[in-house]
């Protein structure tokens, strides 16, 4: 309470008296307030009336916060307790008035600016809620929002949002969202993640509520501020077998050709292979190239490689980054044995229209994106596009009129209708053509539309409900003999609805649940004449459909601080729909055409066949310390999709075939155990992964199988039973001038065909390696940034080369030596050995400019080492002869061309 | 659709391949090869018995001799001894077959052991309708063409040999005279009581037997037509036309399983070295071990005709088919055995005549001059 006469005093004055008196401290410009004098009395007046009374008819209004500090200004009241987002724009204003008064500040630099913004809003206090009447009761509460990058608007996925002091933390989610519980009262949040400058918020929390967060974006990745989620993540997360890679670090690692390629750089990951160079299949911990869930956004992706796998079919220009799952798949995944890799596109600049070109040696591509509604909604377009047909030109005369395009096109759009609501669209389209001398067209492609909608209840709970068709087509045509012209077609399509919900219900518990629905609709081969004058015998094949639902349910429970459980159940059903003629075959015998028995007709819609059964997801985390923490591991996968192939590669014309009565979906289990290891105040992450896998009904071929337009595939393929086990061994440096990472692998995949009531057991039923079986692989990912403009890439591997089947003998046969083949893959290709090196020349940094260019220049297998793909023997001229293949067997180097608008 | 494997090709831009030998356990396998068919049709029938060896080995064929052959039938009404002719090769002249009767060969080897093929029906094969051709990007493309019209047959064997005439590029009417020491002396005519006289270097044959398997299937026509199944294609200027050239083709009627065993061997060795390479695997065909039902045999056999069909095709009806063969110029040298002895290549015709003979000679590269060096001076019985 005041009382006291003030009469023509300075209003400076005045404050001084005031502070000594009330014991709050008084900010204000000078400027506003040095002509003012007060002239008035009061006679035990609370402080605040005293003040009113005091500034009556000058202009100046104040406000307090809650430690006891109050802001005096002109006019505009300093509201300390506004969302951010409008003190952002208050803040703006007010520098705007203190930059007219106060010519001193006015240094003009964005760098200053943004440093002013930012210590604002570190330094800040945020309220949230009203504050209680007497003593703040204690307990927890929920705290929730978006996090943004304040210059596009973006959201920040995958940032560490940490409450300081304490063990309690999250991890953004991929709409930027996170909900994070902490004791009423005060806290600061750290908030870190790559490519944002780590921050801390101040809040002061009474009750539930909402926070929304724009961050600065570093502009130049500086030493000291290159912070990643994942370095604080891998010790406290409860990921294991996750590894996680932004478009930043994919852009560094040298490719052939200079095409950056997202799926190569997934490769030099461990646990990762792939058969050849030839091939961008992947094989994750054993797995075949057909077990792996590619999702964009959220399509399923069926073949994500352009030019016969040569390179991959993700426009790196609209990709953000990309999370695959090697074990620990969460639950809201399922339908495929080995991995899920996300891959996650950005979304547009919410401020500006911004875009990008660039030009290589096979490709060009371009980028467009910007708001839609400012703030609201944006969109991106990508584009790429080839003229490989030079490659073509290469080749021997008889090949001159061969010709190949590929391109893909990407368009995304993000719509926040309110606070609450957001929705997203994902477009993708990608097709290749190849024509091989002027006489057999090859043409296939991916289309993918989804529409997803979130939903914020409220801080507890979000749902997401996502719907979109993926189709995946090829046709094979040749119309060179008008007699036997032909058109072969194949399609795949699935259309599904996919509703997830999250529920944080404690600091304790985070539990997910939800539906997936997927029906599949397959056109397995049409073979139809391409010419009236053609004979081809019009042949198709039963449409295929099946709909697989699964409920799912997960719970992440922290027991304590260091020790973690997180456990799943994934219920999938799957029923094979008719209209279908299904062959049946005699029990305990193997299937062969002579041992069909008869058909069975099943009508539309009717249910041929059930498969269902529960799946498991468990992981257990336990934290030692700061530093280290182990986990464990177990899941479980059920498939019932299956890629038809006995070729080493994974080609674009293989076929995709549903289970049936005949063929049972692959079953796969796994476990897992990690131990993860930072060091150098976490600027180096170690992580050491065991794992041991079981599959079964995992697919091969007989002897001389026959794929295409085959009404029994049945009787060609063989159902065999896998185990694959290894380990794997990451260490990787995200910081500083020198980073990158050095992974070792060590794996087996082993196969068994013991059962002979499936007819000729493979390799006299013992084990066999698969073919992508590679025991030992060492990869070195290294960068070094000499200076901000200039950096310098190498990418070392080494592997163990592929098992194949090579002769026991040879024969004399129809005119020729002939080879003699036994048993499978009981030998290996010679070991594998490659270096890459690549310059990155990034033109001047000055963030205001219209453009910005940037260079990549670089040799692609820089020791020219011909490695080999394959080695086989062939009949030529009457006489068998050994050959070792190689892919790019020489230097290839590359210049790349980039710009940025 | 079995075309993708050529994709390769468009990676050979960068791709590489070289000859490799890897380092192979290798067994002794040493199982019995049996190759030929049952001829239902006019002509013996021959079956060759040969053995697997080892994949480095440098030895010949392994013939399997002395073994006991028979074509039996499925009534046992009718079997046929066949005799070896020749080492490892088991002949019978005329087989007389039972439409209706089914066959299979029967082989006893020397150590006892008893192998037998599945059962064939008697087949028969449609005549070869006709081998035509094209030019094709300069050069000739040919092809078989037949069909059934019963439409029983749908799977085909094709076999083919090609012959063509050619020339040298020199002629000669002179020979190397030599001394009583054998050492070359002087060049004179082959016959000098007939400076025309020439021997038959000029004007050759040369015959070629392709080792690639040729099959083809019209199991996904509507009808049983094999229309313009691709042969051979010559490339441009390529000798073989350069005056007269004939293919002889040859078919058969095989089995879908007799088709089945055929691709696998076309695949497992002809048609690796592709990115999309389906892994070769074992493949044995219809015969059986008796005594050792384990045991590997390799081979198909089953009763067909052999059905044959000849062309020519004459540089004339090729109009600027420039076909030249690249040769030194002759370079004319004194007849002195000094420089006959220097001379490299064979002398083809005076350059100079003096008043004692022939003073200077020309010499032309002996591939030039001797096509016996590429052929054979023989015409061939059936040459126009």
């Amino acid at each position: 309470m005041i009382t006291g006469e003030f009469r023509n005093m300075p209003a400076e004055t005045f404050l001084l008296d005031m502070e000594r008196r009330t014991g709050y401290h008084f900010y204000y410009n000078k400027t506003d307030i040095d002509s003012i004098r007060v002239d008035f009395s009061v006679n035990n007046e609370p402080w605040r009336k005293t003040l009113g009374l005091a500034f009556s008819n000058t202009g100046l209004v104040f406000s307090e916060d809650g430690e006891h500090h109050v802001f005096i200004s002109k006019h505009i009241v300093i509201n300390t307790e506004l969302a951010e987002e409008l003190f952002d724009d208050a803040a703006k204003k007010a520098k705007k008035t203190s930059t007219k008064t106060n010519s001193i500040t006015n240094t003009d630099t964005s760098q200053a600016e943004n440093k002013a913004t930012t210590a604002n809003l570190e330094n800040k206090l945020y309220t949230i809620g009203e504050k209680p009447k007497g003593a703040l009761a204690p307990g927890r509460v929920t705290l929730a929002g978006y996090l943004h990058d304040s210059k596009t608007g973006e959201p920040i996925i995958g940032a560490s949002v940490r409450i300081e002091g304490s063990k309690t933390g999250v991890i953004s989610d991929q709409y930027g969202y996170y909900s994070i519980t902490l004791p009423k009262g005060r806290s600061i949040i750290n908030i870190q993640s790559l490519g944002i400058r780590d921050t801390r918020r101040q809040v002061m929390v009474y009750t539930e509520g909402k926070m929304n967060m724009d961050l600065q974006p570093m502009v130049i990745p500086l030493k000291n501020v290159i912070v990643s989620s994942e370095r604080t993540s891998l010790i406290r997360g409860m990921q294991m077998g996750v590894q996680k890679i932004d478009i930043k670090a994919i852009k560094q690692v040298p490719v052939v050709f200079g095409e950056v390629d997202i799926l190569r750089v997934v490769m030099t990951m461990p646990g990762v292979k792939t058969v050849g160079e030839a091939s961008t299949g992947l094989n994750v911990r054993g797995g075949a190239a057909d077990q792996n869930l590619i999702l964009f956004n959220d399509a399923t992706i069926f073949n994500p490689s352009h030019f016969f796998g040569l390179f991959s079919a993700f426009n790196p220009e609209v990709v953000k980054d990309l999370q695959l799952y090697k074990s620990g798949i969460p639950a809201k995944y399922g339908g495929r044995l080995s991995s899920v890799l996300e891959v996650n596109s950005r979304e547009g600049n919410k401020k500006n229209i911004t875009g990008s070109a660039g030009i290589g040696l096979l490709t060009s591509r371009i980028n467009i994106e910007g708001p839609l509604a400012k703030d609201k909604s944006s969109f991106i377009f990508g584009a790429r596009t080839t003229y490989a047909n030079w490659l073509l030109d290469l080749l021997p005369s008889e090949y001159k009129n061969s010709r190949a395009a590929f391109n893909d096109i990407n368009f995304n759009i993000t719509h926040e209708i309110n606070k609450k609501n957001s929705i997203y669209f994902t477009g993708y389209m990608s097709n290749d053509r190849f024509n091989l001398n002027n006489d057999t067209s090859y043409h296939y492609g991916n289309r993918n539309v989804s529409l997803k909608w979130k939903h914020v209840f409220n801080n507890k709970w979000y749902t997401v409900a996502a719907t979109g068709i993926d189709s995946y087509n090829y046709d094979i045509s040749s119309e060179r003999n008008p007699a036997t012209a032909y058109k072969l077609a194949f399609d795949i399509n699935q259309y599904y609805l996919k509703t997830h919900v999250n529920y944080f219900a404690s600091a304790k518990h985070t539990f997910e649940f939800g539906m997936n629905n997927l029906l599949y609709k397959l056109h397995p081969g049409k073979y139809t004449p391409m010419d009236n004058r053609s004979l081809i015998k019009a042949d198709e094949m039963q449409a295929e459909q099946a709909l697989e639902t699964a409920f799912y349910l997960s719970d992440k429970y922290s027991i304590s601080p260091n020790f973690s459980l997180e456990g799943a159940v994934r219920y999938s059903i799957y029923n094979y729909l008719g209209a279908q003629t299904v062959n049946n075959y005699a029990a305990g015998i193997p299937k062969t055409e002579t041992n069909i028995l008869g058909t069975s007709q099943y009508n539309s819609g009717q249910i041929v066949k059930t498969y269902q059964a529960p799946e498991i997801r468990a992981t257990a985390r336990y934290v030692i310390n700061e530093n280290l923490s182990l986990k464990a591991g177990y899941n479980t996968q059920r498939q019932f999709i299956h890629v038809l192939s006995n070729t080493a590669a994974i080609a674009p014309t293989d076929i995709w075939k549903l289970s049936d009565p005949n063929i049972k979906p692959q079953y796969g289990d796994q476990i897992s155990l990690g131990i993860y290891h930072n060091m150098k105040s976490n600027t180096i992450e170690t992580s050491l992964e065991f794992y041991y896998k079981r599959m079964q009904d995992y697919l091969d071929y007989k002897s001389g199988a026959s794929l295409v337009l085959n009404h029994h595939i049945e009787t060609d393929v063989l159902a065999t039973k896998g185990k694959a086990y290894g380990i794997e061994f990451l260490i990787k440096k995200t910081t500083g001038k020198f980073n990158g990472w050095l992974s070792y692998t060590y794996s087996r995949t082993l196969l068994q065909m013991n059962d002979s009531t499936q007819g000729t057991v493979v390799n006299k039923g013992v084990y066999y390696p698969a073919n992508f079986d590679k025991p030992h692989d060492v990869t070195f990912v290294g960068n070094i940034r000499v200076s901000h403009r200039f950096s310098l890439s190498v990418n070392a591997t080494y592997s163990t080369g592929r098992p194949i089947t090579l002769p026991i003998g040879r024969f004399f046969y129809a005119g020729a030596e002939r080879t003699l083949y036994s048993d499978r893959n009981q030998y290996r290709i010679p070991d594998y050995f490659r270096t890459d090196f690549s310059m990155n020349i990034d033109g001047n940094h000055k963030v205001h400019q219209v453009f910005h260019n940037s260079f990549t220049i670089g040799v692609y297998n820089l020791t020219g080492r011909k490695n080999p793909y394959s080695v086989y023997y062939t009949t030529e001229a009457g006489v068998v002869n050994g050959y070792k293949l190689s892919i790019f067997g020489t230097i290839i180097p590359y210049i790349n061309y980039n710009i940025r608008f | 659709m079995k075309k993708i494997w050529v994709l390769t090709l468009l990676l050979l831009a960068f791709a590489c391949r070289e000859k490799y030998v890897p380092q192979l356990n290798e067994p002794v396998t040493g199982y019995l090869v049996v190759e030929g068919f049952i001829n239902s049709g006019t002509g013996p029938t021959a079956i060759t018995l040969t053995r697997s060896t080892k994949l480095s080995s440098q030895a010949a064929i392994v013939k399997e001799t002395k073994a006991t052959v028979r074509v039996e039938s499925k009534t046992n009404t009718n079997n046929f001894i066949l005799t070896e002719t020749s080492t490892g090769v088991y002949t019978y002249p005329q087989l007389l077959l039972n439409a209706t009767d089914q066959y299979r060969l029967y082989v006893k080897t020397t150590n006892g052991k008893e192998y037998v093929s599945d059962f064939s029906v008697v087949r028969r094969t449609p005549d070869i309708d006709s081998v035509s051709w094209r030019v094709e990007n300069g050069g000739v493309q040919i092809y078989a063409n037949t069909h059934d019209a019963q439409a029983k047959t749908k799977y085909y064997q094709f076999k083919y040999d090609e012959t063509w005439e050619f020339t040298s590029k020199y002629y000669t009417n002179l020979k190397i005279y030599n001394d009583r020491n054998g050492d070359a002396h002087h060049v004179g005519y082959r016959d000098s009581s007939n400076p025309a006289y020439a021997l038959n270097l000029y004007r050759c044959w040369k015959t070629n037997i392709p080792t690639n398997i040729l099959i083809n299937t019209t199991e996904k026509l509507t009808q049983d037509v094999v229309s313009l199944y691709p042969l051979t294609y010559i490339e441009p200027a390529s000798w073989k036309l350069g005056i007269l050239y004939s293919i002889n083709l040859k078919e058969y009627a095989i089995s879908q399983e007799g088709f089945r065993f055929l691709d696998e061997l076309k695949k497992n060795t002809e048609q690796l070295g592709s990115i999309f390479d389906a892994q070769p695997s074992g493949n044995n065909g219809n015969m059986h071990c008796l005594t050792n039902p384990d045991e590997p045999v390799i081979g198909f056999i089953e009763v067909s005709e052999e059905k044959q069909k000849r062309i020519f095709i004459s540089n004339t009806q090729l109009p600027g088919w420039n076909y030249n063969m690249f040769c030194t110029d002759e370079v004319a040298v004194p007849n002195i055995p000094d420089s006959i002895k220097g001379s490299i290549g064979i002398p083809t015709r005076v350059a100079k005549a003096g008043i004692s003979g022939l003073d200077f000679v020309f010499f032309g590269p002996a591939l030039c001059v001797d096509c016996t060096l590429r052929g054979v001076s023989t015409k061939p019985t059936f040459w126009p």
